[in-house]
């Protein structure tokens, strides 16, 4: 049987911790505080969805001047049906999302 | 140190360029939000990670990938010919006639230095190794005597446990002489004999060889010089 994709509990972390406020753009630093994964394994899930029109991503100038602007995320519409569905069949399934506790970042 | 780890990552992100790709420039940007040395650390460790993944799933220009790859084949076939050639199977070449007519003075042969480790050595077999007298230099010849075996010489002829043996490989009825007394193999020994027995010098000279010095078996002989021989 073929993997379910987006299914991990890492991408279920941050699904949660994307649908929060599913309509906020959320900074990457603050996700990885969040869901407490680190950078290496977050930007590579950020990717992966982006890359499948499953998130969307903007630019945000900075709020102090002469710093570079920000890399912002928010799911699609696609991709907050996909989350939520993917979260509905996780806590189904019996707690394997919960049961992963990650390393404080 | 803080300076030090965002260096590193600003190197990953941007090359020898102004800008990086943009998951890259991301993760550099947020680098500035993290407080304190570990926490600094670990986003670059993390952020290295992600360049990576950023890069390998990249759409690079044709051209550009057909010479990688053309690069990265020729790099692991140099590796891999290396390794092979060192460990597995090379081609030498017979400086001396002492195994004429099988093996021709200047000709070639392939040494498999790996199948005997496995396949054991059998009687008939010619083997490569260290000449009892000088290590550092090799030679081959056909292993005549295993462990327990008993070699005679009775008028020219050899015998092996008291049976003559049928060398085919010998040319023109030529004699074993100067065998000197019987010789039982110990364990972990050879007796060995080149098949140009007037010239060759063997166990005949040397007593057997240890197993040991043994570094490989000959595979088949190649090409040799023409008119040479």
């Amino acid at each position: 049987m073929p993997r379910t994709p987006h299914a991990s509990p890492q991408t279920l972390r941050l699904f949660a911790a994307l649908l929060t406020d599913p309509t906020r753009w959320r900074y990457g630093y603050d996700l990885s505080r969040e869901t407490g994964l680190a950078s290496g394994t977050l930007y590579p899930i950020l990717m992966r969805l982006s890359g499948q029109h499953l998130l969307d991503t903007g630019w945000e100038p900075s709020d102090e001047p002469g710093r570079p602007p920000r890399h912002t995320y928010r799911l699609t519409a696609d991709g907050l049906a996909l989350a939520e569905n993917r979260l509905a069949v996780a806590s189904k399934a019996g707690g394997n999302a919960a049961a992963f506790i990650p390393r404080q970042a | 140190m803080r300076r030090a780890a965002r260096a590193v990552l600003a190197a990953a992100v941007r090359g020898r360029r102004d800008q990086g790709g943009p998951w890259g420039e991301a993760v550099l940007t947020e680098f500035d939000q993290t407080s304190g040395r570990w926490e600094a650390l670990r986003w670059t460790a993390g952020g290295l990670r992600a360049v990576w993944h950023e890069r390998r799933t990249r759409d690079l220009p044709r051209g550009v990938r057909i010479r990688r790859a053309i690069a990265g084949t020729a790099v692991l076939g140099l590796l891999a010919a290396f390794v092979i050639n060192q460990f597995a199977l090379t081609a030498r070449f017979m400086p001396s006639g002492s195994m004429e007519p099988t093996v021709p003075v200047a000709g070639r042969f392939l040494l498999d230095k790996v199948s005997f480790r496995v396949t054991g050595l059998d009687r008939g077999d010619i083997v490569e190794f260290s000449i009892p007298e000088a290590p550092v230099r090799h030679t081959i010849k056909r292993v005549i005597g295993l462990p327990g075996d008993t070699i005679t010489c009775v008028e020219g002829q050899v015998y092996r446990d008291g049976t003559l043996l049928d060398e085919p490989y010998l040319t023109g009825g030529q004699q074993t002489d100067d065998c000197g007394a019987p010789v039982t193999v110990p364990a972990g020994e050879l007796f060995v004999l080149g098949d140009h027995r007037e010239v060759s010098q063997d166990s005949r000279h040397w007593g057997p060889i240890p197993q040991g010095s043994v570094d490989g078996r000959l595979l088949t002989t190649i090409w040799s010089v023409p008119g040479v021989g």
